[in-house]
């Protein structure tokens, strides 16, 4: 592994009497692909939200580039360059692709000392940005709220892809997702991971895990039940990890 | 369908209100005896300045998703505070400032400044006591009346400083000052939302909170933003609400709130929030004002216009509904 982009350390969240998370550790590290493994309510999500600065942990530590880090909010995680694909996709059906893409950071130019967006320039990027993922969507102008779920999906894919950041989170990107559109996707993910990026992949097929990522940790409620290279283990042994059969790894279960 | 019939579908369902706005202007011009005048035009337009900046202000807040019902307290309060200042009889103090112009910027910051203290309290209370803006602003709707009633004791201001008074007199180009300050006041605020990333931002917010403040948008500080702005433009509104009475009387536009959510929601803007844009509210304003003119026109008793009003709103949300499907079909 090369040297840790983000590291967790016993990062605990609960609520009132519930622990969603009892204590997590594990890192990632610079151009690696995680894949986050566990069963539905294991707290997978809840860990993507903390470390994208949406909820605050209860207790425990994050490392991010070495640096102590806890987002309070997304725009500081952002800030610091995580970028999250939310499960519940993050669009606003009410506007269209362009603004979509931009969302928080559009492309202005001054007039008279205000900022104007630039609407061209945003055009152009994004058709840029679509074109060499090979989506096709009709029109940049057309609200998302007409698109398909592929087609919204492709655009949250495509936004981190070009932004980029130093750490990327997905949660269940490719739910929406055909057969050679998810083909695609684990591609650009790998792509991102060439180009020195950390990436974070929750999903619930076996197959894409083991088909993009580096590393697979498990997570099972609240704890990591396993953290092993994908090339030392097989689809069989991470189902025991989630299903509690076999506990291998870190962490006291309870 | 082909993408042209598609597109010219498409442009009339987002321009229908003002379509909706010649169509009944040349309807009355045709069957109403002398309504196809200038002056009656002219007339239309200075008749919904005060409700049209009003408006402005409730369709900001109402596209974020959010609502207030303050509006017409406010525009009172700061007329208020305008009247009793610079007015010379009843209740009025008669300050005088030298030079005299010096009472204009004055008075135009104090109705701003009244405006967007309540505009601030009603942000704070909804964004970071996280209570319903609607419960929020109806209180403000009674309290900022309330306030009116005690500082002027139920009683009016009459005879404004003639300095501040000149923006109703002098004309321009068939329209006195304060009616061009509302359109002024439409062309800025439509270019804010259509062309900056703050408009953008509201509309966004409007359309889905949760997406925006995962993009990283500063969700509450722009909700702040909009409220005080309401709040401010409902200032803006009771400054030439006072300047058009010369003055300013306890139960000063009452009944304003209502017009103005008629004319927004007949401008194609959705309660929901994230859906409209400020070029149809003030159609809708126009059209309001057009159907007032008529019934005036035609002699009928005023009382009617609360009538018709009424049954435009149910109209329009009618519309607003059908529009949808359409869109559905479309899509």
């Amino acid at each position: 592994m090369s040297e840790p982009l983000l590291v967790l350390d016993n990062v605990a969240k609960n609520y009132g009497a519930i622990d969603a998370l009892k204590g997590i550790s594990f890192s990632i590290g610079k151009g690696e692909v995680v894949a986050l493994l566990g069963d539905n309510g294991a707290g997978k999500s809840t860990l993507v939200k903390i470390i994208a600065g949406g909820l605050e942990p209860t207790s425990g530590r994050m490392l991010f580039e070495g640096k102590e880090f806890l987002a309070k909010s997304p725009a500081e995680a952002k800030a610091a360059g995580i970028e999250t694909v939310y499960q519940d996709l993050s669009l606003c059906t009410n506007v269209d692709v362009v603004a979509n893409f931009f969302m928080g950071r559009e492309i202005t130019k001054k007039f008279l000392g205000v900022p104007v967006l630039d609407e061209p320039a945003m055009e152009q990027v994004v058709e840029k940005a679509l074109a060499s993922a090979g989506t096709r969507i009709p029109s940049l102008r057309t609200n998302v709220e007409h698109l398909s779920g592929g087609q919204r999906q492709a655009i949250e894919l495509n936004r981190f892809v070009h932004f980029g950041g130093k750490l990327v989170l997905l949660d269940e990107p490719f739910a929406a997702l055909g057969v050679e559109q998810t083909r695609r996707g684990l591609d650009m993910i790998r792509q991102v991971a060439s180009q020195g990026i950390g990436v974070v992949i929750i999903t619930h097929i076996m197959q894409q895990a083991f088909q993009v990522a580096d590393r697979i940790v498990v997570i099972r409620q609240g704890v990591v039940a396993g953290d092993v290279a994908r090339n030392k283990t097989s689809p069989d042994a991470v189902i025991n990890m989630i299903t509690g059969e076999t506990l291998a790894g870190a962490g006291p279960a309870g | 369908m082909n993408p042209r019939t598609r597109h010219a579908l498409e442009f009339a369902l987002d321009n229908l209100v003002w379509f909706m706005l010649v169509f009944v202007l040349v309807v009355f011009s045709i069957f109403i005896p002398n309504y196809f005048q200038l002056g009656i035009f002219a007339n239309i337009v200075e008749a919904s300045s005060v409700l049209g900046v009003m408006s402005i202000g409730l369709a900001l807040v109402i596209i974020t998703g959010h609502m207030d019902l303050s509006v017409e307290s406010v525009a009172a309060l700061s007329a208020m505070a305008v009247g009793i200042l610079f007015c010379s009889a009843g209740i009025g103090l008669g300050v005088q400032l030298q030079p005299e112009w010096l009472m204009v910027p004055v008075s135009l910051l104090l109705a701003l400044v009244v405006g967007g203290i309540i505009g601030s309290i009603n942000g704070y209370l909804v964004v970071k006591v996280k209570m319903s803006a609607f419960i929020i602003t109806l209180a403000s709707y009674i309290w900022v009346r309330g306030l009116v009633l005690v500082i002027s004791g139920g009683r009016s201001a009459q005879d404004l400083a003639p300095a501040i008074r000149w923006f109703g007199i002098q004309r321009l180009l068939g329209l006195p000052l304060t009616a061009w300050i509302a359109i002024s006041c439409f062309v800025v605020f439509s270019l804010i939302m259509a062309k900056t990333p703050f408009g953008r931002h509201l509309v966004m917010i409007g359309g889905n909170e949760t997406a925006t403040f995962r993009a990283g948008i500063r969700v509450n500080r722009n909700l702040v933003v909009a409220f005080v702005l309401a709040g401010a433009i409902a200032g803006l509104a009771g400054w030439l609400l006072a300047i058009r009475t010369s003055g300013a009387t306890a139960n000063l536009g009452v009944g304003l709130l209502f017009n103005a959510f008629a004319a927004v929601v007949i401008g194609g803007v959705s309660l929901k929030g994230g859906v409209g844009t400020l070029p149809g509210v003030y159609a809708g304003v126009l059209l309001l004002s057009a159907i007032n003119t008529a019934i005036n026109l035609m002699g009928l008793p005023a009382n009617f216009t609360q009538v018709i009003h009424g049954l435009l709103v149910l109209a329009a949300v009618l519309l607003d509904a059908f529009k949808q499907t359409i869109r559905q079909r479309l899509a």
